[in-house]
Parts: structure tokens; C-alpha cells; sequence
């Protein structure tokens, strides 16, 4: 009984860590640009193809070499979208923004589509996957565990950068108000770029994790991005800290439905909780109300 | 002045483009070339190049003494109900096709299916096993056996030769399929003496069933049913196994395609399946098509392929024996097939729209789909 349940957290640990990758791109992005950009999704998804074709081309490419360099690529292309489609429409209507996005996500599905094809594939087992067994039969994978540590300390990293560097500083001062801080002279698009690296580069990671550990497909951006973007929202989207928590919570809900209620219910009970949240903290868990300027 | 008349010439060669190369028959396909089940897009879109290719080097189909060629028009319905209407619509009234083969997966059989009946343009779903596809309806045929009939076989199998008293099922809930399958196969593993201990739901698109596998692994049942398509099973048997799951497994004909060894591995070893042929069984009809499907695309041939050839010579068939293009006289000539010599097996049609015909079951060893017994 008990084990049973250790091995459900568990379970909803390494779900909450892939859904964090994702949540702390829309926050980040969010947070700097008041874009919701629901081509985020998709780029998880091509950070996961990146990853499947690095290994397909360089064979024997270590684990620890490949996932950077997906990291890179999938950052510089999380930029390349910024530049090309976003950057003209930054003051123009929310709406065009938001309709923008979602047409850069179906344009990255179909193109992923032409070029690798439709099936679902896995990413080769890099990462080392023997079955440890803890006590009273819980079992968990050394890769699960792998995933639960990397994204933790990715998580770590992003929190030391936005809150002790120089960059971060300007980019939470950029969240905070964006036309002062152009008149202090700081470079707006260095760091709006800098945002959609960083998130770009932590959703190709949640992708290359998600890839192997179960499969990726050109169409797998969109479930997953709309959870991660809940999970944001429930956080306080725009919180980093936030975002960690309403996605580890949002898996939690998850899992624990299936484990004591009935997988039948999982998205009906997961949402409608959520829904009971927003409705007693609307800003999310950590979100704060945002100042009325008189 | 000028212009409108350009207009109008540029219009008349086009409806003469259309209009003139009528001659033929047209025969609509509606298939999964995209979507989670593509793989078995191409299989079907291979069987159905095939079958083309050697009705035309024949000279075509003969009606009323005269040879046709024939032409399939290959739409892609993504395995999406809504997209599979879409395109039913549109061989129907656009492209004016003669009679429909496809879809596959139930689900999008089950929404084009009343758009054929309605237009009274014969369909043919090879694949899609879920008896509501053809339920009450005239015009809508299928080239395989009913999920009753498969549930039953598994479940008997699971009783009989793996020696299951206990069993738990995980299957897609959003899926026609899949559901119907697995309250089929409770029904008559309990009614065999075996108990259900776990029957556990997920939704199309889910990738980690690491919280279902948990709790079913907590029920400990001696064998898991999986009643799903091929691109799930391999992750689920996969995860299962992670997680220390040492139950056996078994599914149902969503299993055939090479996509599950592929993505599986040896994970997939000493499994069960029921399908609709085996490549192994003895038959010119089969060994001639298996020979030249490995030919022309050096690949193995799955059951979806398999059924699909058979539901175009099913067609054929019935065209040449009605003698005449009228969609009444091919649905009637369908209905009263008896004996077709398939490469799936012998197909009669008795008063319904679905066959008589047996199922075998199929183990996977060292990486290939192996015969392991025949159920009638």
C-alpha cells in the first residue's frame, strides 16, 4: 500500500520535472513580454527532435555532449522565432501576438512533420536506465532519477541567473516595466532574446527527457504545452518559483486521481481543482496582483 | 469584356479537364497518412498502389465487357473522426467516386460511415473492427472480424493457453476501438471463470501510464491486456517492465504493424496478439501478395495492408459481377460475396455487411510476429 504510493510520487515527480521545463519558458516569456506563446509547446517538441536527429547523425554522441548542443540549437532557433515573427508585433494588438504564436506552433508541426515524418519515434537510451530497487518493491530508473536531478538543478541554475546576475536583473526589471527601463538605457531586444533562449533551451531539455522516456511526435507539443501552461498559470504566471511549483502540484493532482480515484477522472478532477484555485487566488499561487496605476 | 471571355474559355477547358477523363473508375481511399497511426497510412496506401498497379496492367476492371482503368484517390484523414468526415464528404460529391474504401481505425470508419450510407456509395473499412461501423447500414462493408468475436478469442486465449485467473486491462477511452475491445474481453474473461483486477483508461496522445501501470501493479494480475494501437503498446510494455511489472502481455490486431518491434525492442518479447492473417500460414493468395508487397516496397506486409488489398479485390469483384457502374448493383453484388479467396482468408458475407472469417493468434519472437494458433 504504502509502496504503491512512494511509487506514485515518484511517477509524478518525473512528470512534474518535464511539465517545469516547459512552464518556466511561458512564465519567462510572460513575464518580459506579456506574450502567452503558444508556440512554446512546439518548441519542446523540436528540442526533442533535435535531440532524436543529433543522435541519428553523430552516432555514438555522448548523452552529456548532445544534450547542451540540442540545448544551443533549440535556443538560437527560440530566438530566430522571436526576431521573425514576434519582434514587429511587439506593441501591435495582444491578439495578433497571440494568433501569431499559434501559427509559428503549426508551422514547427507540419515542418517537423515533412521533414522526420509523422510516426512516433524514441530517442535512443542514452542516459543510463538500469531498474534500482528500493524498499518494500518500489522501483525507479536510474534515467528517471537522472531526469529528476537535471531538471532540479536546471531549475536551480535559471533561479541563480535571474535573481544574482546582471542580465537577470535587467530582465526581471524588464518584467517590471519595460518602458523605464528602455529610458535607463538597458537593450530591450538583448534581453527579450535572452528570455527566449533561456526558455527555448530548458524546454529542449524537458523534450530530449521526454523523448526517452517515452516518445516523441510532431503533434506532442500541443497536450503537454497546454498543461505546462496551466501549471504556469496556476504558479502565478510571470513567477519563476511559481511556475516549478503549479507544475509539480498539477502532476501530483494527476497522478494521485489515477492512483486512488479513476484514470477516467484524471483531467476532469486535475482542471476542475485547478479551476477552484484560480477562483480563490487569481493570480496563482505566487502571482501578485499587478499595481493600478492611478 | 475581354477579360470575362478569357474567364470563360480558361473555365471550359477546365471543366473539360475534369469532365472528359471521366472515363474509368474512380474508387475513393480514406486513410491515416498523417496523424498517430501513420505508419499504417502507408500500408494502406502501399496495398492500395499495389492492387492499382495490377488491375491496370491488366487493362482494368471489366464492366459490361469493356475494360476500365481505375483510379484511387488517396485522401489523408489524419485518424481524426472530424477529418475522416471531411473527406468522405469530399470523394462523394467532388471527386463522384464509385464506391470508398477505408477508413481504418473505427473511430473514423464510425464518422464516415453515415455520410456513405446517406449517399448510398458502397464503403469498405478493412480494419475497423468495432461492430457499430456496420450497424444497420446498407451500404457500409468491412474486410475483417468483429471485435465480439476478437475479444472473445483473446480472452479465451488468456484463460486457455497462458493460464490467466487474473487479468487487468489498460486501454485508450477516447478511442471506439480500443474501448470496445476491452469491455468485450471483461465480459468473457469473467465469464470464462477469470477475475479482472484492474481496468484502467487512458486518452489519445498520453505518453506516460507510469500512474495506471503503478496502480495495476499493485493488483499483481498474471497478465495485462492492452487493447491499443501499436504506437502506444511499445511504451506501455516498456514502462510496465520499468517498473518492475513481470506479468505477460497481450493485445489485439492494433498491434500489427513492424513500428511495434521497431519502437519496442526486446521488451516486446513473448508477447501475445490476435490478428487477421499470419504471413506464415499456408495460402497462394497470401504467398503471392506477401511476395510482391516485399518486392515493390521491401517491407513486411501487416494485417491493415492485408485487408486492404482484399477489401479493393472485394470491390472489384463485386463491380465486374453487378456489370455496371450503378452504386445499388456493386453494394448488392458485395453483399452476396460468397467464398472470395482473399489473402486474409476465405470471405462470405451473410446478410450483413461483416464477414465470416476466423482469427489467429500471433507471438512475438527474436523480433518478428510468428503464427502460435488459429481460432474459429
Amino acid at each position: 500500500m504504502l509502496a504503491t504510493a512512494i511509487q506514485q510520487l515518484l511517477n509524478a515527480a518525473q512528470l512534474g520535472a518535464v511539465y517545469a521545463l516547459i512552464a518556466l519558458g511561458y512564465t519567462m516569456v510572460y513575464g518580459t513580454i506579456r506574450l502567452i506563446n503558444f508556440a512554446h509547446g512546439d518548441i519542446f517538441m523540436l528540442g526533442g527532435f533535435i535531440g532524436f536527429l543529433l543522435v541519428a547523425i553523430i552516432p555514438g554522441l555522448p548523452v552529456a555532449a548532445m544534450i547542451p548542443l540540442a540545448m544551443l540549437l533549440t535556443a538560437m532557433i527560440g530566438v530566430l522565432i522571436e526576431r521573425v515573427a514576434y519582434r514587429k508585433l511587439r506593441n501591435a494588438q495582444r491578439m495578433s501576438l497571440v494568433i501569431t504564436a499559434l501559427g509559428v506552433g503549426i508551422f514547427l508541426e507540419n515542418l517537423v512533420r515533412i521533414l522526420v515524418g509523422p510516426q512516433a519515434r524514441q530517442i535512443p537510451a542514452q542516459l543510463p536506465n538500469k531498474v534500482l530497487r528500493l524498499a518494500n518493491g518500489v522501483v525507479i530508473t536510474e534515467d528517471k532519477l537522472l531526469v529528476i536531478l537535471i531538471s532540479l538543478s536546471l531549475m536551480v541554475i535559471l533561479w541563480i541567473f535571474v535573481n544574482k546576475t546582471l542580465l537577470g536583473t535587467a530582465m526581471r526589471a524588464v518584467a517590471d516595466n519595460r518602458d523605464a527601463v528602455q529610458l535607463m538605457g538597458v537593450n530591450l531586444n538583448l534581453i527579450i532574446a535572452t528570455t527566449f533562449a533561456v526558455g527555448s533551451a530548458l524546454a529542449a531539455a524537458g523534450g530530449i527527457f521526454f523523448g526517452q522516456a517515452y516518445s516523441i511526435d510532431p503533434y506532442m507539443g500541443i497536450d503537454l504545452g497546454w498543461k505546462a501552461f496551466i501549471a504556469a498559470v496556476i504558479g502565478g504566471i510571470g513567477s519563476i518559483e511559481g511556475a516549478v511549483i503549479g507544475s509539480f502540484l498539477l502532476a501530483g493532482v494527476e497522478v494521485l486521481t489515477v492512483a486512488y480515484l479513476s484514470s477516467n477522472l484524471k483531467n476532469g478532477i486535475a482542471f476542475g481543482l485547478l479551476i477552484i484555485l484560480l477562483l480563490i487566488r487569481p493570480n496563482g499561487i505566487m502571482g501578485r496582483a499587478a499595481l493600478k496605476k492611478v | 469584356m475581354k477579360k470575362s471571355v478569357w474567364l470563360l474559355s480558361a473555365l471550359s477547358v477546365l471543366v473539360c479537364l475534369t469532365g472528359c477523363q471521366d472515363k474509368g473508375v474512380k474508387i475513393g481511399v480514406s486513410a491515416p497518412i498523417s496523424g498517430d497511426i501513420a505508419a499504417l497510412g502507408q500500408s494502406t496506401k502501399n496495398a492500395v498502389l499495389l492492387a492499382q498497379e495490377e488491375i491496370n496492367a491488366k487493362g482494368g476492371i471489366t464492366i459490361g465487357g469493356t475494360k476500365q482503368k481505375v483510379t484511387f484517390i488517396i485522401e489523408d484523414d489524419e485518424n481524426k473522426p472530424e477529418a475522416a468526415a471531411t473527406v468522405f464528404q469530399k470523394l462523394i460529391n467532388q471527386d463522384k467516386v464509385a464506391a470508398i474504401i477505408g477508413s481504418q481505425s473505427s473511430k473514423c470508419s464510425n464518422a464516415g460511415a453515415p455520410i456513405a450510407e446517406a449517399a448510398g456509395i458502397p464503403q469498405i473499412s478493412p480494419w475497423s473492427t468495432n461492430p457499430n461501423v456496420t450497424k444497420d447500414k446498407r451500404f457500409v462493408f468491412r474486410a475483417c472480424f468483429i471485435d465480439p468475436f476478437q475479444g472473445k478469442a483473446v480472452a479465451g486465449f488468456a484463460r486457455g493457453k497462458m493460464k490467466a485467473g487474473t487479468a487487468a486491462v489498460l486501454y485508450d477511452v477516447a478511442s471506439d476501438y480500443n474501448k470496445g475491445i476491452a469491455e468485450v474481453f471483461r465480459n468473457e474473461f469473467t465469464k470464462a471463470g477469470g477475475k479482472i483486477v484492474g481496468f484502467e483508461t487512458y486518452n489519445t496522445n498520453d505518453k506516460d501510464f507510469s500512474a495506471q501501470l503503478s496502480k495495476i501493479k499493485g493488483a499483481a494480475p498474471d497478465v495485462l491486456f492492452l487493447p491499443n494501437y501499436f504506437n502506444d503498446v511499445p511504451l506501455q510494455v516498456q514502462q510496465a517492465r520499468k517498473l518492475g511489472m513481470t506479468c505477460k502481455f497481450i493485445g489485439s490486431d492494433g498491434w500489427d504493424n513492424q513500428e511495434l518491434i521497431k519502437m519496442g525492442g526486446k521488451d516486446m518479447e513473448g508477447t501475445y496478439f490476435s490478428n487477421h492473417y499470419s504471413p506464415d500460414v499456408d495460402r497462394p493468395a497470401s504467398k503471392k501478395f506477401i511476395a510482391s508487397y516485399a518486392k515493390k516496397y521491401n517491407t513486411q506486409v501487416d494485417a491493415a495492408a492485408a485487408l486492404t488489398y482484399d477489401s479493393v479485390y472485394l470491390l472489384v469483384n463485386a463491380m465486374e459481377k453487378a456489370g455496371k457502374l450503378d452504386s445499388k448493383a456493386i453494394r448488392d453484388a458485395l453483399a452476396g460475396t460468397k467464398n472470395f479467396d482473399g489473402v486474409t482468408g476465405v470471405i462470405t458475407y451473410n446478410g450483413s455487411g461483416d464477414p465470416i472469417k476466423g482469427a489467429v493468434m500471433i507471438r512475438v519472437e527474436n523480433g518478428k510476429f510468428v503464427f502460435d494458433s488459429a481460432v474459429n
